[in-house]
């Protein structure tokens, strides 16, 4: 199989009722109800092979979390064609949802009252994994997440940190080909951020697995992807490496200023975008052609302790990307 | 399948055993059968009917049984997982959700056998030779009516919720059947005081099979007609199984992971 997830001019359209407030408003909705069509999803073609771990971006809205669902079979497409391990998503034929899994940060699949253990019992129930392999895979992946501790715990008495684990857990349990994580390290501390990562990386190396990640920490991006797909409202932005994403989007690098004495808001427009003023220190960003020459004026006109020259970081590349919505 | 079953129901056991206050104060809710029971014991002690108030007390200890045992929740928590998406989780699995729900309900009633045991107690002591051995033919008829009674209430409110799928909410619908069966079903008296014209429509309905059929054919009640009760009571089962598969293909159509 040349890929394992394809999308093709994949669409996706809400109608969604709208409702201006108050008892006029209400009242008015209750007689004549108003529509508003969403076009979520406008056109995405991407392509991911076997093996391959892509970070998905894209501000709140772009249509992320629905192309997942799509590719998933949660949503029918509106238009264009998904296919995932070679099947038609939506058909959500048993074959396919054994080998995919859906990992979203803010949904829990655990049962909230009972110890992971009982949720992982009944999914190993529910894919037919043996007693001997389900047993092993439970003290491989409690191992991997350092979570050995908490499973006879339950899920409500656990922290974030260890409930993402859980999930994962119960996510991975039986051992899927093909990896959508929607968010998964959502709202964790940086630790339990790290070994999510890292799980997912080994469990992603070891199976062979196709990850498919959104993350609004680019951190995960930077650990885990080597390509990005960056989408914005709807539309496909960039496709490509992720060095190709800074030296496409950011044609410019960092400057960092360290000073003898603090300096005042505007001296130091001419010389590039300052991004941070904080008393002596400053970071500007400065256009690739002109680097040479405004840092030879900065050690020249201030008092400058330390100067460092950087690639921007990514969440400005791509915050960057989504406020000019340049189209690839 | 055997493993599955045997998962899912130790796991959902637990489960309700974690609810068990809450599963004992819905039991008390369902104690209307014994305030009915005190209102015809005592007709039936003034000599307002033919029958004996003991058997009114026995016909009622029995629709308070088969009553438990056709409790069903399936509307409540389809409406609840579908608003708030966690109905997806469900979907990405190969196996249909119906078999989750029916689990948890049969394992509820794991918790809720030892709580009517204790009421059984209560009953016995309050009416002392209430009760008799009616045979193991009618008990069986009459266990056999109940399970089929709980499958058609069970597929009835998984048909019902699962129109949450286009109206996000679908409780009360299942409330508005309830109110058919408190009405038609033998829940408030027994069906042969009732006009023989009414009968004759209600016979043809599932309402006298969920409570009345039971209960009669427990307490020892003369039963005219229990193939064709059963009969009915299969009919209405398919009907409601049909449904709810039909409703179940539109809806997947339809389901937007809501909240997701």
């Amino acid at each position: 199989m040349e890929y394992a997830v394809v999308a093709e001019e994949l669409r996706k359209t809400y109608w969604v009722a709208e409702k201006e407030p108050g008892l006029f408003g209400t009242l008015r909705h209750f007689v004549r109800r108003r529509y508003r069509r969403i076009e979520a999803v406008r056109g995405v073609s991407f392509a991911l092979r076997p093996g391959e771990i892509v970070g998905f971006l894209g501000p709140n809205g772009a249509g992320k979390t629905t192309t997942l669902k799509m590719l998933t079979g949660l949503l029918y497409p509106s238009g264009g064609r998904a296919e995932v391990l070679g099947y038609r998503p939506q058909d959500r034929r048993p074959a396919f949802l054994r080998q995919i899994t859906l990992v979203m940060g803010n949904k829990a699949q655990l049962l909230w009252d009972l110890p992971v253990l009982d949720t992982l019992r009944i999914n190993a129930a529910v894919y037919e994994i043996p007693e001997a392999e389900y047993q092993k895979r439970v003290r491989r992946f409690a191992s991997m997440l350092g979570i050995e501790g908490v499973l006879t715990q339950p899920v409500r008495k656990l922290s974030l940190g260890e409930r993402m684990k859980a999930e994962l857990m119960a996510a991975l349990l039986h051992h899927p080909r093909v990896l959508f994580l929607d968010e998964p390290t959502l709202g964790l501390d940086v630790n339990a951020q790290a070994a999510v990562r890292d799980f997912v990386r080994q469990y992603a190396r070891a199976e062979g697995a196709t990850v498919l990640l959104t993350s609004h920490y680019m951190a995960d991006i930077e650990a885990l992807a080597e390509r990005v797909i960056v989408i914005h409202e709807g539309r496909l932005l960039f496709d490509g490496g992720l060095k190709g994403l800074v030296e496409r989007f950011a044609p410019y690098k960092e400057v960092r200023l360290d000073l003898e004495a603090p300096l005042a808001p505007g001296d130091l427009a001419p010389f590039g975008e300052v991004v941070e003023l904080r008393g002596q220190s400053a970071r500007l960003l400065v256009e690739k052609p002109r680097l040479t020459a405004v840092v030879a004026r900065l050690l020249a006109e201030f008092p400058v302790r330390d100067l460092a020259v950087e690639e921007p970081p990514l969440e400005e590349v791509i915050g960057r990307v989504f406020r000019e919505g340049r189209v690839a | 399948m055997l493993r599955k079953l045997l998962a899912f129901l130790s796991v959902y056991y637990a489960h309700m055993t974690v609810y068990r206050g809450e599963i004992l104060f819905w039991l008390l809710t369902g104690l209307a059968p014994f305030f009915f029971m005190a209102i015809w014991v005592e007709a039936a002690r003034q000599g307002l009917t033919d029958r004996d108030p003991l058997a009114f007390a026995r016909y009622f200890f029995f629709v308070f049984v088969t009553r438990q045992l056709q409790v069903v929740w399936v509307t409540w928590t389809l409406s609840e997982e579908i608003r708030s998406g966690a109905f997806a989780f469900k979907l990405l699995q190969p196996l249909d959700p119906f078999w989750h729900y029916l689990a948890q309900h049969v394992a509820e009633r794991g918790v809720r056998f030892p709580m009517i045991f204790l009421l059984l107690l209560v009953f016995l002591w309050l009416y002392p030779g209430a009760l008799f051995w009616v045979g193991g033919g009618r008990l069986f008829l009459g266990l056999a009516a109940s399970l089929l009674g709980f499958l058609l209430n069970f597929l009835v409110a998984y048909a019902l919720g699962l129109l949450a799928l286009w109206l996000e909410e679908a409780t009360d619908l299942y409330n508005a059947w309830y109110v058919f069966f408190m009405l038609f079903s033998g829940y408030l008296a027994p069906l042969d005081l009732y006009p023989q014209a009414v009968r004759g429509v209600l016979d043809l309905t599932p309402f006298p099979y969920l409570a009345y059929l039971p209960a009669a054919l427990w307490s020892g009640e003369p039963v005219p007609g229990v193939g064709r009760g059963f009969l009915v009571l299969l009919g209405w089962t398919l009907l409601a199984f049909l449904l709810a598969r039909g409703l179940w293909r539109a809806g997947l159509r339809r389901f937007s992971a809501m909240g997701a």
